[in-house]
C-alpha cells in the first residue's frame, strides 16, 4: 500500500511516517500545497492522507484534483477543524474518511487499512491473522472455518487488533475507537477489558489461540509469538 | 405604548392644562368685560334720564322696573359718586328673581335731590362660565381628533424610514448575510441613526468574524501539538524501550493530554453556541438521533450493571441543530450513567412536551441548579471534564428550550421541555 501524508505540521508528519511506515505501508510526505499538488500529478498513490488546513492552500481543493487525476485513490482527511461544513464538504467531495486532531495513530492505521480494503477490494476481502479470518464488510469471523458470533463492538475490536497487529494498543485508544470521543466515562476502561475479555473467550473457545496480550497498566498487543 | 400615541396622550394632558388655564382666564376677563360694558350702558341710559327730568319731565313717568327714582332731604347734597353694585330684582316677564347691575347715584335737579337707581340686566357668572366651558370642551374634542390624525399621518409617512431600519435590523443575522441596506430618508435623525446602526452592525459582523476565525484557528493550533505530543508517546510506547513503570507513566501523560484536548473542545463548543454558530435548523424527527445515541448508551448501561429504560415516541419534530442534539443527548445520558449507584437503572422518556432522563444516583454536593455551571464537579478528583452540563444549558439556552434538573430521594431527573420550543426562540430573538 502507497499512501501520501499532506501534513504541514513536520512534527506531525514525522510522527505517522515512523509509525506508518516499515511494514506493508510505503509512506510519503508533502509538507504544504506546492509539494503535494507535484506528488499527485506525478505519481499514482493507493490513499492520500489529507490535511485541510495549508499554508499555501486548502486541503479541499488538493481533493478536488485528487478526484479529477486519480479518481481511484483513497482519501483520509484529517484536521483539527472538526467544524461539521467542513466534514460534510470533504466527504461530498468523495473523501472515504474524516479524522479529527488529535487522532491515535493506531486509528489513523486501521482507518487507512480500512480504506485500502474498500477501495481495493470492494471489501470482499477478508483479512487473516494466523488461523483468525475476518470478513469486515458481511461482519462474518471464524477460527479454524469455525464461525465466531461475535458482538458488533467485538468484530470492530477484532479488525481494530489485526489492523495494528504487533502493536501496543492502550486502553484509551480502544476505547475512543469503539466508542468515539464522546464517551469519555471513567469506567469506559472496564468495558474495553470485558469486551477483550470475551473476544478472547471466544477465540479459544472456537479451538484459536489467544493471540491478545495483556501489557499490565498500559493496553494490550495482537502479536504472533 | 407606542411612541406616537405616548406623544399624543402627553399632547393632550398638555392641551388640558392650557385649556383649563386658559378656561379661567377667558372667565375672568369675560366676566370683566361683561361688567364694563353692562356699566357703560347704564352710565349712558342714565344720561338722558337726568336731561328729561332738567327738560322737566316729572320722576313718576320715568320709573319703571329698572329705574327707581326717589326724593332724598338732603340740602346740598353733592352729586353723588357712581356707585355700581349687583342686585336681584323680580324679572316681570320671567316672572323670578334674576340678577342685575345696579348704577346708583344722585343728582340734584332743579333744585330736587333724587336718588337714582338704575338697572340693568347682564350675563351672570354661571352662565360666562358654562358658555367658556362648553366653547373650551368642543375646541378640545377637535383637537383631540386632529392630533390623533395626525400622528397617524405622522406614522405613516414621517416614522416610515424608522420602521423600515427597525425591520431590517430585526432580520439581521450575524452569522449568515450581509449588513442590511438602511433606507434612504430625508430626516436628518433618521439619516444619523442609520449611519451609526450601520457602522455598528459592520463592526460587530467584523468582530464576530474575527472572534470566529479566533476561535477555529485557536483550536486547530491547540490540537495540533495535543496530537503532535500524543504521537510522540505512541512511539514511545512502540519503541519497546520501556520497562513497566516508565509505560504507566506515558499512560498518565496520554490520558492528561487526551482530556487537555477535549476540554480545549469542549470550551471551543461552548463560545461557538454562545456566538449562535449554529444556524437554526428546520424539524426534523428528534426520536431518530435520540433513538441512535440511546442504544450506544444501553450497552454501556448493560456493561455497568445499570437497568435502562426508554420510552421514546417514534416521532417528535424538533427545531435543533443534529449535532448539537447528539451533543445535548450525549452528555446528559453520559451524566445519568456516571452519576449512578449500584444496582441503579437510568430511564429516557421523550414524548412531544419534554424529553426527560431519570436515573438513580447519589445526592448532589451542591443545588441542583449550581450542577448548570461550568467546572461544577460532584468529585473534584473525577476525570470527567465538568463541563457536560454547561453544554447542555447551553444549548437549551440558545435554542429556547427551558431545562430544569431535579433531585429527590435518590433518584435525579433532568426536563428539557419541548412543546412551545419554536415559539419560545422566536420571541427571545
Amino acid at each position: 500500500m502507497k499512501i501520501l501524508i499532506v501534513e504541514d505540521e513536520r512534527a506531525l508528519l514525522e510522527n505517522m511516517l515512523s509509525y506508518l511506515g516499515g511494514g506493508d505501508i510505503v509512506c510519503e510526505a508533502a509538507s504544504n500545497f506546492a509539494e503535494a499538488e507535484d506528488k499527485l500529478t506525478s505519481y499514482s498513490y493507493d490513499i492520500v492522507v489529507l490535511d485541510i488546513m495549508l499554508p499555501d492552500g486548502n486541503g479541499l481543493d488538493l481533493l478536488r484534483l485528487l478526484k479529477q487525476c486519480q479518481p481511484e485513490a483513497g482519501v483520509l482527511i484529517i484536521s483539527a477543524k472538526n467544524a461539521l461544513d467542513d466534514r460534510v464538504m470533504g466527504l461530498e467531495l468523495g473523501a472515504d474518511d474524516y479524522l479529527t486532531k488529535p487522532f491515535h495513530l493506531p486509528e489513523l492505521n486501521a482507518r487507512l487499512k480500512a480504506i485500502f480494503r474498500r477501495r481495493k477490494f470492494q471489501g470482499h476481502t477478508a483479512i487473516h491473522f494466523k488461523e483468525i479470518v475476518v470478513n469486515s464488510d458481511t461482519h462474518e469471523a471464524s477460527v479454524h472455518d469455525v464461525p465466531l458470533t461475535l458482538t458488533l463492538k467485538e468484530h470492530e475490536l477484532l479488525v481494530f487488533f489485526i489492523a495494528n497487529k504487533n502493536r501496543v494498543l492502550t486502553k484509551q485508544t480502544i476505547a475512543e475507537h469503539l466508542w468515539g470521543d464522546s464517551i469519555d466515562l471513567q469506567d469506559s476502561f472496564d468495558f474495553v477489558y470485558q469486551h477483550i475479555k470475551n473476544l478472547r473467550k471466544k477465540i479459544t473457545g472456537a479451538g484459536g489461540e489467544d493471540y491478545i496480550k495483556t501489557i499490565y497498566g498500559l493496553g494490550y498487543k495482537m502479536s504472533e509469538s | 405604548m407606542n411612541l406616537l400615541a405616548k406623544t399624543t396622550i402627553f399632547n393632550l394632558l398638555l392641551a388640558l392644562v392650557a385649556f383649563v388655564i386658559g378656561g379661567i382666564q377667558v372667565y375672568h376677563t369675560f366676566k370683566y368685560e361683561v361688567k364694563r360694558e353692562t356699566d357703560f350702558s347704564l352710565i349712558e341710559s342714565f344720561q338722558p334720564l337726568v336731561s328729561a327730568m332738567e327738560a322737566g319731565v316729572p320722576a313718576a313717568e320715568l320709573q319703571s322696573w329698572m329705574l327707581y327714582i326717589t326724593t332724598i332731604n338732603r340740602i346740598d347734597t353733592p352729586d353723588m359718586q357712581l356707585v355700581f353694585s349687583d342686585t336681584l330684582a323680580f324679572h316681570p316677564v320671567l316672572k323670578r328673581q334674576e340678577p342685575l347691575r345696579m348704577l346708583t347715584t344722585s343728582r340734584n335737579i332743579n333744585g330736587v335731590n333724587y336718588r337714582f337707581k338704575v338697572m340693568n340686566v347682564f350675563i351672570e357668572e354661571s352662565d360666562i362660565g358654562r358658555i367658556v366651558k362648553n366653547v373650551l370642551k368642543d375646541l378640545f374634542i377637535v383637537l383631540g381628533v386632529i392630533l390623533i390624525i395626525f400622528s397617524l399621518l405622522i406614522s405613516k409617512f414621517l416614522l416610515r424610514p424608522f420602521k423600515e431600519t427597525m425591520q431590517k435590523i430585526k432580520s439581521f443575522n450575524l452569522q449568515s448575510g450581509e449588513v442590511p441596506e438602511l433606507p434612504k430618508t430625508t430626516t436628518t435623525e433618521f439619516r444619523q441613526l442609520n449611519v451609526f446602526l450601520k457602522e455598528m452592525l459592520e463592526k460587530n459582523r467584523k468582530d464576530y468574524l474575527t472572534l470566529k476565525e479566533f476561535s477555529e484557528n485557536a483550536s486547530h493550533e491547540m490540537q495540533t501539538p495535543l496530537a503532535v505530543a500524543g504521537g510522540k508517546l505512541e512511539l514511545l510506547v512502540e519503541s519497546n524501550a520501556l520497562d513497566l513503570a516508565q509505560l504507566q507513566l506515558v499512560q498518565e501523560t496520554q490520558h492528561s493530554l487526551s482530556q487537555l484536548s477535549k476540554l480545549g473542545e469542549a470550551l471551543l463548543l461552548l463560545t461557538k453556541i454562545e456566538n449562535q454558530e449554529f444556524a437554526p435548523h428546520t424539524k426534523y424527527n428528534f426520536s431518530e438521533i435520540l433513538q441512535v445515541d440511546v442504544s450506544n448508551f444501553e450497552e454501556l448501561a448493560a456493561m455497568k450493571g445499570l437497568k435502562f429504560q426508554k420510552n421514546i415516541l417514534p416521532v417528535v419534530q424538533l427545531q435543533l441543530d443534529p449535532s448539537l442534539g447528539h451533543i445535548l443527548i450525549n452528555n446528559l445520558l453520559k451524566n445519568a450513567i456516571r452519576h449512578n449507584v449500584k444496582d441503579g437503572w437510568v430511564k429516557v422518556s421523550l414524548d412531544h412536551q419534554s424529553l426527560r432522563i431519570f436515573n438513580s444516583g447519589p445526592p448532589p454536593p451542591v443545588p441542583t441548579e449550581q450542577l448548570f455551571e461550568r467546572f461544577q464537579k460532584s468529585n473534584q478528583t473525577s476525570k470527567s471534564l465538568g463541563l457536560g452540563l454547561a453544554i447542555v444549558k447551553k444549548i437549551c439556552q440558545v435554542n429556547g428550550l427551558p431545562i430544569v434538573y431535579n433531585y429527590q430521594e435518590g433518584v435525579h431527573e433532568v426536563v428539557i421541555t419541548l412543546a412551545g420550543a419554536s415559539k419560545a426562540r422566536s420571541t427571545s430573538k
